[in-house]
């Protein structure tokens, strides 16, 4: 009869009371393993998206003059940012720019006007102008027709919001404003987090798009360099180009590569934190442990008491009630880490990425609630394990 | 040390043993000075009232507690200042105990009862049960050896338990009030497994009593009162009890 069959026996007598002294335990390893696979799960999906789509993206987007700042076009992007001095003509300036590196250039705008099917409605789809390279850049295929420059495309999402029930939805008519344009286009649902955004929207010709909202700049140049490896160099290239047409340097030239590095970075700090609160309900969940194996000893007294008439060591008792607590939190540590593997897989079916458990989580928290029975079953068993045998036996 | 020097030696020799419970108003002197010693394969009866300090005498015989002073020597061995994981190495190995409430682990089975001194002692499980088997034979409860505790009738627990205690092969047998939670017929069979035990081992016992008939199965009595011995005195031949003629008779 080992420490631990010892343990196993004295949980499995006070059953009811065992599991909900591992309830805390559950509850804190299930949510530490669940928020850091999750958040593993979705930094290696954003990771795959990136090098299957905007490896090779160069965006160009507004900054403060001279700030330098390395912020991301999408998220400086946002109102509030630096106002835009970039135009139509410095795509065109890149574009024209004799360097080999440099293979695509689409000037993007946002047109801040209403979308719908009669006049003057809005359907809350989003418009941007675009040149006829931007769907070559963002990797989005065309279902049917093309950007021809007459009409609008739709992306995916943006067809099914507009005309619902429709299969083909080419040759309608939408209203921008109060323009009418015919449907010419129906892009392909793209897939990845990066077609996320062109699914929802509509897409004009940027000329056409501009006069309509009285705008002359736009929110964002991409740039598409010829392959992975001339990245840099054709960020370098559209740097020289648009610091000889905009001296104050009232731009960032940023690659996609970086934003991975800002996504990854942010997904991680979040995960982090949110895993560190969580770690927080571990130790509610020790101490917990530390109430109950407290209570456990007292009433155990008689039979510490005639454990030591039998010749049990300090060392003896000692062991016995942390490995109770130990096997306490480590079975409490297992049912979380399952419970957690199965919210995880249902999270990320839902969310439509791969799911599963990160190998270190599983580790992490098995190893941190092993230390947390430990940690707290020290002090219940110390005490036991100093009672002198004739107080322990005196009290019946 | 020599079988032959052993066998000249106390098993148990105190002097000035003092016991003192609290501290100042509350202070209760439970031992007050007492010498005793204790030759090998005596059978020896404590009596006293309650309060008299014969339980306290037994359990820092037995280890159980520390003395407030005097010394003690365990066959030669000087345990005044031993270290308390030293304490818990004699306890249950080479002094053994009996309780009136006899004290078997519930959630055990007797055999397993039986074994744990053994296992504290890091005994091979081999030796440890075969030791165990041997142990509950003698006292007769062997067929038991698989029940648990709570299938046993009281008498037969306190054979677990005796069979518990000598099993180690202890060099002293401490029995507090062995007899006390038993009906007449199986107290006196336990008095008769001890008789058996220091007859045919020459195992030394001492058992707390306070009942003179119990006190009679001795071969030597100490009476004790306030703390003090006040009579110590061999039964006479004609006087001792033996259990197993009174069952017989």
């Amino acid at each position: 009869m080992n420490a631990f069959a010892i343990a196993l026996d004295s949980i499995w007598r006070h059953r009811l009371r065992s599991v909900l002294t591992a309830l805390g335990v559950v509850i804190g390893v299930f949510a530490v393993v669940t928020l850091t696979s999750l958040g593993a799960s979705v930094r290696s999906y954003v990771q795959g998206q990136f090098a299957h789509v905007g490896a090779t993206i160069v965006t160009v987007s507004p900054a403060n003059p001279g700030s330098g700042a390395k912020k991301h076009p999408r998220f400086a992007g946002a109102p509030g940012g630096a106002p835009s001095t970039l135009t139509v003509a410095d795509a065109q300036a890149i574009a024209a720019a004799p360097h080999a590196h440099i293979q695509r250039v689409s000037a993007v705008a946002d047109i801040p006007l209403t979308l719908g099917t009669t006049p003057g409605a809005s359907s809350g789809v989003a418009v941007s102008g675009v040149q006829a390279p931007f769907f070559k850049i963002e990797q989005i295929p065309f279902l049917h027709g093309r950007f021809d420059g007459s009409g609008v495309v739709l992306g995916y999402g943006a067809a099914h919001t507009l005309f619902p029930g429709v299969a083909n939805a080419m040759g309608r008519t939408v209203y921008v404003g109060t323009h009418s344009f015919t449907v010419v286009g129906l892009l392909k649902k793209g897939s990845g987090i990066a077609a996320l955004q062109s699914n929802r929207e509509v897409f004009l010709p940027i000329g056409t798009g501009l006069k309509l909202a009285g705008l002359s700049t736009v929110a964002e140049i991409v740039v598409q360099a010829n392959s992975t490896q001339n990245v840099n160099a054709a960020a370098t290239a559209v740097t020289q180009v648009m610091t000889a047409r905009h001296p104050s340097k009232n731009f960032t030239v940023t690659k996609e590569s970086q934003l991975l590095n800002t996504v990854t970075s942010t997904v991680s700090t979040i995960t982090t934190f949110l895993a560190g609160l969580a770690a927080i309900s571990l130790l509610v969940g020790g101490i917990g442990i530390m109430n109950i194996m407290l209570v456990t000893v007292t009433e155990r007294f008689r039979e510490i008491g005639i454990r030591k008439a039998m010749g049990a060591r300090d060392g003896d008792i000692l062991v016995q009630f942390v490995a109770e607590s130990v096997l306490l939190a480590l079975l409490g540590g297992a049912v979380g880490v399952g419970l957690s593997a199965i919210a995880s897989s249902i999270v990320a079916h839902l969310a439509g990425f791969p799911g599963g458990l990160t190998v270190s989580a599983v580790v992490l928290a098995l190893v941190f609630s092993i230390l947390v029975g430990g940690v707290f079953g020290v002090l219940p068993a110390m005490r036991a394990a100093r009672l002198m045998p004739v107080d322990a036996l005196r009290t019946e | 040390m020599s079988q032959a020097l052993q066998a000249s030696e106390p098993v148990i020799a105190v002097t000035g043993l003092t016991k003192i419970y609290g501290q100042g108003e509350a202070q209760v002197t439970a031992l007050d000075g007492v010498g005793l010693e204790i030759p090998r394969g005596q059978m020896m009866a404590l009596m006293g009232p309650s309060g008299s300090g014969k339980s306290t005498l037994m359990q820092v015989l037995g280890l159980l507690d520390r003395p407030t002073s005097g010394t003690y020597r365990l066959n030669g061995q000087d345990l005044s200042r031993v270290s308390s994981r030293a304490m818990a190495e004699l306890r249950g190995r080479r002094i053994a105990f009996v309780f009136q409430s006899i004290h078997l682990l519930p959630r055990l089975s007797a055999l397993h009862n039986v074994e744990l001194p053994m296992i504290y002692a890091r005994m091979p499980s081999a030796e440890r049960r075969q030791r165990a088997l041997d142990a509950l034979g003698r006292v007769g409860v062997g067929a038991l050896a698989h029940r648990m505790p709570n299938q046993l009738s009281g008498g037969q627990a306190q054979r677990v338990a005796i069979a518990r205690a000598v099993a180690p092969g202890p060099d002293l047998l401490l029995a507090d009030e062995p007899t006390g939670a038993l009906d007449r017929a199986s107290g006196r069979e336990v008095l008769g497994v001890f008789q058996t035990l220091n007859e045919s081992m020459g195992l030394t016992i001492v058992m707390v009593t306070h009942d003179p008939l119990v006190g009679r199965h001795a071969e030597r009595i100490i009476e004790m009162e306030d703390g003090h011995f006040i009579r110590d005195y061999a039964v006479a031949d004609g006087e001792r009890l033996f259990a197993h003629q009174e069952v017989s008779a």
